[in-house]
Order: structure tokens, then sequence, then C-alpha cells
């Protein structure tokens, strides 16, 4: 009786935390962005206004069954992807899927936006789906590379294996038994939350927010979420797979805030750069890390 | 004797449908349809049934020729006969008011036949005369367009007969040293063999098989049939045709050699199966990335095809029971997700004028729907999103490598997903989203015989998506038939100690998590619909059709990358084959083709065959 509850609270909670978490990041960072800036800033709960006023907008505009279809897509698979992911002792789904599922999961949340944004003639949609999968090539060398060497270091490609085996001292962190690949990891995160110098799929002054452009209203209330749910999804794989996880949920969302908090800071400095340099950045240091990360791992296994 | 009459049907249906032509047109495609349809009907009712007759003996090899059904038998016929099926049925809306038709459906029927004859073989001269059967058909279909298809068609002839020739020499030497030719008493003559000589018979089936399967560096000839074959038949050649290779080796392999006789081929880094899988992962990363530089739509499918090779070699080679079953099953789920592709892009062909340019086409969700909807199934599969086929499939395959301690085979299996990501990603929002050029305003929907094989191909994704249990059960019947350890699974989920992985579990959650947004979606005001081309410009608005923005989509993705992907082995066949020529316009001084000139060599031949006889005998 007792796992068969633990089992309902996580489905229910999992998806609930996520927002409550990805919500207040919006709110977060718009005021740490305002204060590096020396502004004042919005009051944190200025996104739930946001999206509260987007839901409730009189007129909405639709491209079509795609349009529509994609957006919905797009948030659903990211709330699908949150299961899947470990928050302390909460991981409901762990027999579903391991860290190649989730992995292949979050491809559904911009597939969705991504068909969305197509289904209207507009050029800056285009552009920045095509930036967001080419800087995507670009992050997912260092970043597979990396995961491959956590899962053969740990010997296993379960998420729950992966947090729990880290537990039992900060040196048991991926951190500390393949820094490497931390470090590569560390570099390409901002390319893989999409802040600057890598936000440049979303430019909002070059491309009018690129996939995002034709957006209103309701449309724009569900991206905003999605966007949202995909920092905490990609920050909550980091603390899983580098930061040992957490003992308990509240441990957990400080690594994730921690985490946050210093790509906030790179974002709000960095200006941004062009999509060939990023390609190129992500195909050179970060890769060569991640690659030796592997190599030294794969020879201290023998 | 089932397989025999069924066999003796299809071989002898392209003569009738060519007969039905002659009379009526309508008759003829009824009858193709019909006689495709057959052997579907008929092996499904064969399931879990095995058989072997003899049908001819040669007397003078004192050999006997046979037919026989097994687990791997039945699983490639099976997907023969079905996309068979669906191209023809395809071809009936398609290949509509064009010319030689009757030659055409029979030739497409042949090229069923002899590959249906290859799985159906019981020994290896049966296996080798419906393979040169197959290959020449295959050429007479792919030269049916003229012109450019012609060169793509004796590109292919070429080097069909070379694996022909490397395949006849294992052939021949097994008959010397084992004195049988049957594939089940082979298997028994060679469990006594030495490493040596297994490694010989492997090498030529590999370079006979790897051609049609277009493995690295023998890929060059499919990128060039592949596009300029018709489209019904692109999805045959692309879908199951290149993987007779892979029955090949999977028969060769395991069916022959066993899996004892492979892990003592070297050992280590240097052992057989590591290189091979090794080729295979290059066979994944390299057409991967060369696709993603096509701008022609069936060209682009083309290196997705020799790339998917991959993954099923790398699976077949590991050797690990997760392995072989994810390169059998990924043999089974790129079959069914390439030729929905190029059917899609042959709907999209025939409604364009034959535009297959993506730089020239582009916003036809709306115009042409069911195809839109078939192009994302296939382009889910291939990608292997989750729910579709080819996760499940790739799932297995990085498993094994990981499990295996082969990461950087893993990287490279995962990595060709990315480019596979970026370049089908451009297939379809170059065809069905974005700008709808002003000339395909008024497209319309392909009629239903041609919308019908892509709706069942797509059912056919989602299904062995979500129920991959099917499909693998009778792969583990295949994996129980050579001996080998099976992978057992559930209906949607693998085994605890293989892994996690449950489809059910996965559809739950995104069915669960998208319905949060729709009811969000819905309980919000209903939106106003809007034209495709009221758009938001920033100020600076884009002129209906003055310019492509779909054109290069990854522009400066292609500056990076295309130094390191030109395709340097075309170049270097090209050059053999230029040189080979001046050696044979040499040779054409000697042969001048003038009588009296041969008379002389004659002559001079004798006179040194006697002088060389004088000499010995003194």
């Amino acid at each position: 009786m007792g796992a068969v509850t633990m089992w309902v609270v996580g489905i229910i909670v999992l998806p609930l935390l996520a927002f409550a978490v990805s919500v207040l990041f919006l709110g977060v960072s718009r005021k740490v962005t305002a204060r590096i800036q020396r502004r004042y800033g919005p009051p944190l709960y200025q996104p739930v206004i946001d999206v509260v006023k987007l839901l409730a907008q009189q007129e909405n505009v639709s491209h079509g069954v795609v349009f529509d279809a994609g957006v919905v897509l797009a948030l659903g698979g990211s709330i699908a992807t949150v299961l899947f992911i470990p928050v302390g002792g909460l991981h409901p789904l762990a027999t579903g899927g391991d860290l190649l599922v989730v992995l292949y999961l979050m491809l559904l949340a911009p597939l969705g936006l991504a068909l969305a944004a197509g289904a209207a003639e507009n050029p800056n949609a285009s552009i920045g789906v095509s930036r967001k999968l080419i800087l995507a090539l670009g992050y997912e060398v260092p970043f597979l590379l990396a995961l491959l060497a956590v899962m053969v270091h740990s010997e296993t490609t379960s998420l729950a294996e992966i947090a729990r085996s880290q537990q039992a001292s900060v040196l048991g962190w991926g951190l500390f038994r393949v820094p490497l690949s931390a470090l590569a990891v560390c570099l390409v995160l901002p390319a893989m939350l999409g802040l600057r110098p890598f936000d440049m799929a979303t430019a909002p002054q070059e491309i009018a927010s690129g996939p995002l452009v034709e957006f209103g209203g309701k449309y724009l209330a569900l991206a905003a979420l999605q966007g949202a749910l995909h920092s905490y999804i990609v920050i909550a794989l980091f603390v899983d797979v580098f930061l040992g996880g957490g003992a308990n949920v509240l441990t957990f969302l400080a690594k994730v805030f921690a985490v946050f908090l210093a790509g906030l800071l790179v974002n709000a400095v960095y200006p941004r750069v062009r999509i060939d340099q990023a390609l190129r950045f992500c195909w050179k240091w970060p890769a060569l890390l991640a690659l030796l990360g592997l190599v030294v791992v794969m020879v201290a296994g023998r | 004797m089932q397989i025999a009459i069924l066999l003796a049907i299809v071989l002898l249906a392209p003569l009738a449908v060519y007969l039905a032509g002659r009379l009526r047109s309508g008759a003829r495609n009824a009858l193709a349809v019909l006689v495709a349809m057959v052997p579907v009907v008929w092996l499904a009712l064969l399931y879990g049934r095995t058989a072997q007759v003899d049908y001819y003996r040669l007397p003078f090899l004192d050999l006997t020729l046979s037919l026989r059904l097994n687990a791997l038998g039945w699983f490639f016929a099976m997907a023969v006969a079905a996309i068979g099926l669906l191209s023809i049925l395809f071809s009936v809306g398609y290949m509509k008011g064009k010319e030689r038709l009757n030659f055409y459906y029979a030739a497409m029927l042949l090229v069923n036949g002899s590959m249906l004859g290859i799985v159906l073989s019981g020994d290896l001269i049966s296996l080798y005369v419906f393979w040169e059967i197959m290959s020449w058909s295959t050429y007479l279909v792919i030269s049916y367009r003229g012109g450019r298809a012609v060169a793509a068609g004796l590109k292919y002839m070429v080097m069909s007969i070379v694996g022909s020739c490397a395949m006849l020499l294992a052939i021949v030497s097994l008959l010397v040293r084992c004195g049988t030719l049957e594939i089940e008493a082979l298997a028994g003559a060679m469990q006594g063999a030495s490493p040596g000589y297994a490694l010989f018979i492997l090498l030529m089936f590999v370079i006979g098989f790897g051609i049609k399967n277009a493995i690295l560096p023998l890929h060059t000839w499919l990128p060039d049939a592949h596009s300029e074959a018709v489209s019904p038949f692109s999805a045959v050649l692309s879908g199951i045709l290149v993987r007779m290779g892979m029955y090949g080796f999977i028969l060769i392999m395991y069916g022959v050699l066993g899996l004892g006789l492979l892990r003592r081929l070297g050992s280590g880094v240097v052992s057989f199966g590591y290189i091979f899988a090794w080729i295979g992962a290059l066979t994944i990363v390299i057409p991967t990335f060369t696709a993603l530089l096509q701008d022609d739509s069936k060209r682009l499918l083309a290196w997705h095809g020799i790339g998917q090779g991959g993954y099923m070699i790398v699976g077949i080679a590991v050797a690990t029971p997760l392995g072989i079953a994810g390169g059998i099953f990924h043999t089974l789920n790129h079959c069914i997700y390439i030729a929905l592709l190029f059917l899609v892009a042959g709907a999209i062909e025939h409604r364009t004028n034959g535009e297959r340019d993506l730089n020239q086409l582009g916003g036809l969700a709306k115009r042409m729907p069911i195809t839109f909807v078939g192009g994302l199934a296939g382009i889910c599969g291939l990608i292997g999103v989750p729910l579709t086929n080819g996760f499940v499939s790739k799932w297995l395959i990085y498993k094994t490598l990981i499990a295996e301690g082969y990461p950087f085979l893993a990287f490279a299996a995962l990595m060709g997903t990315w480019g596979t990501i970026l370049s089908v990603y451009k297939f379809q929002h170059n065809i069905f989203l974005g700008q709808l050029p002003e000339r395909y305003k008024h497209v319309k929907e392909v009629p239903f015989v041609m919308q019908l094989p892509i709706l069942l191909l797509t059912a056919a994704i989602l299904v062995f998506g979500i129920f991959p249990g099917i499909p693998l059960g009778a792969i583990s019947a295949i994996q129980r038939s050579f001996g080998l350890e099976a992978l057992q699974v559930g209906a949607f989920s693998v085994p605890r100690e293989v892994g996690e992985l449950n489809t059910i579990i996965i559809l739950a959650a995104v069915a669960g998590g998208c319905l949060i947004p729709y009811v969000l979606f819905r309980l919000c005001r209903r939106s106003r619909s809007l034209p495709q081309t009221d758009t938001y410009g920033a100020g600076s608005y884009a002129p209906a059709d003055r310019y492509q923005y779909s054109a290069r989509f990854y522009g400066r993705a292609y500056e990076v990358i295309e130094p390191y992907v030109r395709d340097r082995v075309d170049a270097f066949y090209c050059w053999l084959v230029e040189k080979s020529e001046g050696g044979f316009e040499a040779v054409r001084h000697i042969y001048t083709g003038n009588v009296n000139t041969y008379a002389l060599y004659i002559l001079l031949c004798l006179a040194a065959v006697i002088l060389a006889g004088l000499g010995w005998g003194l």
C-alpha cells in the first residue's frame, strides 16, 4: 500500500513541483537580471500574472491544426519528461524508462514547437528553428560524450541508479568522479538552456523571438510554461547526473536553484555569439574535454 | 510443398501481368495488386511453421536444390511481401498515364518474386540464382526512366557484379571443401573449420552482401540508384531490397558459421565482430552527415538508407542477444519508415510535376494533410522518437553498446541520430511547413489508392512502437532457431535485468502530459483562424513569393560540416573506372575485331605451344 501511495504522490507531485519551480525561475531570472543591470525589476510573482493574463486573453489567433497541436505536444512532452526524472526520492516511473528514454523524450517538446512555428509563413520562425537545431547538434556532441562517460563509469543507464550511486558523500558526486565530463557539460549548459551567449535561437531583437514569433494569448502562455519547464528539466538532469541528485526533495531543489542562478549570471553579462561560432565552440573545447573524460573513464575502468 | 507453390506463383506472376496488360490496363493493375497480395496472406498463415522441400537435382554436381521456410526466412519474406504489395498499390496511382507500364509492373513483380526466392532458398546455389535474378531485374526497374537513370543503373550493375563474383568464389570454395551447399548441412560442416578459412568465407560474403547493403566503402551505387528510380520502387529498393544484404549477413554469420566460430575470429579489438561493428559505426556517421547536406528529397533519404544500415550492422556485429535482436528489429523498422518516406516523397513528386528539390517546396501541410502525417510519422520513426518503432530498436542497440563497454560505438550511434534529426526535419519542414509557393496554391491531396499505403505504414510505425513485443516475438524465434540466446520481451517492456523500457508507461506519460495542456487549451477562448500568410514581421515583411527562406536551411552548419564529408570513395571509384577504361582501350589494340589478326594470334600461340613442348621434350 505504501508503495502505491508513494507512486500516486510522485505522479501528482512531480509535475506540480516542476511547474512551481519553473515559474519561480522565470520570476527570479527577471529580478536577478534587473539587479545586475541596476534596475529594480518586477515582483517575483510577475510571471504568474503574465501567464494568467495570457490565458484569459479575449482574442487568440491560430494558423491551423498543426499550430494548435504543436503547442500542446510541446508542453505535454515536457510534462511527460518531468515524470521520468528522479527528484530526491521521488521517481514514480523508474521502470518505464532510463536515461536514454529521457534523452529521446526531450525531443518531443522541440518537435512540437518547431511544428507549430512552421505552421505559419514566418521567416523568423524558420530561422529560429534552424538555429535551434544547429545549436543542438553542437552541444549534443559534448553532452552525449559526457553522459556516456557517466553511464560507463556507473555501469548502468538507469537514471535512478546513477543518482543513488552518488549519494554516499560529496566526493561521490559525478562532478568529482568524472570531472572532465562535468566541466564539459558546464560549458555547454548555457547553450542547452538557451541562455546568452547562446540565445540565438530565440534572439528577441534579431528574429523577433524566432519560433515563438507567431504565438500570442494562450499559445504564448503554453509556450512560456514549456520554456520554463525545459530549463527545469535540463538542470534537474544535470543535478541528478553530476551533483549527486538529492537525499530529499529540498536538497535537490536547492541544487537546481544554485545551478540556475549560476546560469543567470552568465546570461546577464555575455553578449550573443553567431550560430556558426557557437557550433565551432561546442565542437572544440567542450567536446575535447568530454572526449578526454570518456577516455579517462575507459582507461581507469580497465 | 506450400512454399514451392507460392514461389512458383510469384515467379509466374510477372508474365501473367505482362500478358494481361496487353489486353487491358485495368485488368493488369487489378491482377498485379492481387498477385502481390497472395504472398502476404499465404505467409501470414504460415507463421511459426518450418518446412524444407527439394525441388531439383543438379546431376553434374550431385547437389540437391531446395527451398526452406524457417523463422529468419519467414520474417524477411513477410517484409518483402508487405512492402511489395504496398508499393504496387501506390504504383497504381503514381504510375497512371506513364508509358511502358506492362514492363514496369512485370519487372516490379519479378523483383519481389526473386527476393522471396532468396529468403526461401534452402541452399546457396538457389540463393545465388535468385540473387542474380534480383540484381538484373532491379537494374531493369532502376533504368526504367531512361536518361540519368540508365547511368545510375549501370553503376549499380557493375558493383553488383563485383559482389556476385566474391559471393560465387566463396560458394565454390565451400562446395569443394564441404561437398554440400545445403545451408543446414553447411552449418554442421563448418564447425570444424579453421578460423582462417572461416574468415575468408566471411569476407567474401561480406563483400557480396555488403555491396547490396551499402556498407562503407561499398555504398556509392546507392544514392544515384535510389534517387533516379521511380518512387514506389525506391521504397522497395531502400526498404527491403538493400536489406537482402542484412539477410545474407545474418544467414552467414549465425546460420552457417555460428556464434562459436565467430567468437574465435580474433580477440579484443582485432576481432571480426569489433572491426565489423566499427565499419557499421562509420556507415552510420558519414552517410548521415552527408544526408544533412542534400537538397534532393530522395537523395537525402537514400543517404539515410545507408546510414541506418550501419545501426543494423553494429547490432548484429556486437552479437549479444540484445544487439542481434536490435539489429534485426531495426531492419524491419527501417523497412517500414523508409518505404513510407519514399512514398511521401513520391506523393509530393506526383502533385508538383516531379519536384524533388527541397529548396523549391514548402507549406504543403494544409494542401496534403495525409501525406504530411505520413511524413511526420516517417521522420519520427527514422529519428527514433519514443512511441515510434525506430525508438525501440535503436534503444536496444544503444543499450547493448553501453552495457558491453563500447561507449565510442554508442557515441557514433547517438551522434548519427542527431545528424538524422537535423536532416529529416529539413525534409519535413521544407516540404510541408513554412511558406507555400504561389505555384502550389492549388495542389490537391493524392488519390486514395496512394493514401492507403501511407496510412498503413504510419499505423505500422505506431503499433510496433507501442507494442514492440509483437515483432520481437518473431525475432526471438529467429534467435532460438540459430541456437542463440533469445531476448525475452513482454508485449511492451524489456525484462528488468536488461534495462528500463516500457512503452506503455511512456505512452501513458505522454498522453497524460498532453492532456493537461489540452484541457487548458480548451478552457481558454477559442481561437480565430488566420491564413498562413498573415504573420508578424516586426516591421519588415517578407514579400510573398519573392524569395525562398528555407533554402540552405542549415547554411551556417554546412560551412562547418561540408569539408569533412566529401565523398572521396565515389571519386576514387570513378578514377578507377577512368583508368581502367584507358587500360581497356589499350587492350582493344590487340583485340582489333579483325578475323585475320585473330587467326594470326592462334597460329602464333600454337607455334609457341609447340616450341615449348619441344623444349620440354628435350
